[in-house]
């Protein structure tokens, strides 16, 4: 691979990127690429012992994911780092994907029971109006009882995903310490 | 080498290459790769990820011929943070060399 086809690879790989970022890193390997050869290596020599510009890209790509997630952890900044982590490769995606599916499945099993407590009434409401006179006192307290219940709920759950996400967050940086930095990819 | 170990003591040996001067990302590169069989490209994720966390700043300098050079400077934030890396460092590769002389295979 020579220089042209090296940057150019590169730069494939990081298109979603903002467009200053990507210029400053196309900048370090153009220095690079400059230095090696004022060094007396060849294009061919420097771009092999550079490594694969798409894995350089996947790991450039995924800081800046996590970074913005950092910034603000909307779902889909979550989203989207988790996929670029993961797409790092397999280890990542093992030690990533599982916590991450597990923590997911938890918060919308809370979410789901205490919204679904809350919206309890409502039923109530329903089958007062589907079948008229088949209203219970026992039913309209049960569901005002399941309604406080939600409430509660939700109020933790509130809680607990920011805690959690918070947590995540921080496992996910972690994870991109211990794993990129990245060497000979053998 | 087992890629794990390598990722963890890269960080490491960038600070400490930063530690007396300041220097241009190609020379940190082939000062690490004169010792450890690394893939170059990866110490620049790397950089890119200790100047954002802090540890690093970056300034350009003119340089006789071609562009200018990126050169990269320790921050206070990153000395303390090569102490403690050294420490844990330290601490790893006692823990190791002791296991390895227990094992008493180098004879």
């Amino acid at each position: 691979m020579n220089k042209e086809q090296f940057l150019t690879s590169l730069e494939k790989g990081l298109k979603k990127l903002p467009h200053e970022e990507r210029e400053d890193i196309m900048h370090d390997f153009e220095e690079h690429f400059f230095n090696g050869s004022a060094d007396g290596k060849t294009e061919e020599q420097i771009s092999e012992s550079l490594g694969s510009p798409k894995q350089i890209a996947k790991e450039l790509v995924a800081t800046s994911h996590i970074e913005k997630m950092e910034a603000t952890a909307s779902t889909a900044n979550i989203f989207r780092a988790v996929w670029a982590v993961v797409g790092l490769g397999f280890f990542n995606f093992i030690i990533v994907f599982g916590p991450f599916a597990a923590l997911l499945g938890f918060i919308l099993a809370g979410w789901i029971t205490g919204v679904s407590f809350v919206a309890s009434p409502l039923l109530i409401l329903v089958t007062l109006i589907v079948n008229l006179g088949t209203f219970e006192f026992f039913d309209m307290f049960f569901s005002i009882m399941l309604c406080g219940i939600g409430l509660f709920i939700a109020m933790g759950m509130l809680y607990v995903t920011k805690v959690l996400t918070t947590l995540f967050v921080r496992y996910l940086k972690y994870n991109v310490s211990l794993v990129k930095g990245g060497l000979k990819h053998d | 080498m087992n890629i794990q170990f390598k990722k963890g003591a890269l960080e490491l040996c960038v600070l400490a290459l930063l530690y007396k001067q300041d220097r241009y990302g190609y020379e940190i590169v082939q000062k690490i790769s004169d010792q450890i069989v690394i893939s170059e490209g990866s110490v620049y994720p790397l950089l890119r990820r200790l100047k954002k966390e802090g540890y690093l700043t970056t300034y350009l300098q003119e340089s006789k011929e071609g562009p200018s050079r990126k050169y990269y400077r320790l921050t206070d934030q990153g000395r303390d943070h090569l102490h403690v890396l050294n420490e844990e460092w330290k601490q790893f590769s006692e823990g190791v060399n002791q296991l390895i002389k227990e094992g008493d295979f180098n004879e």
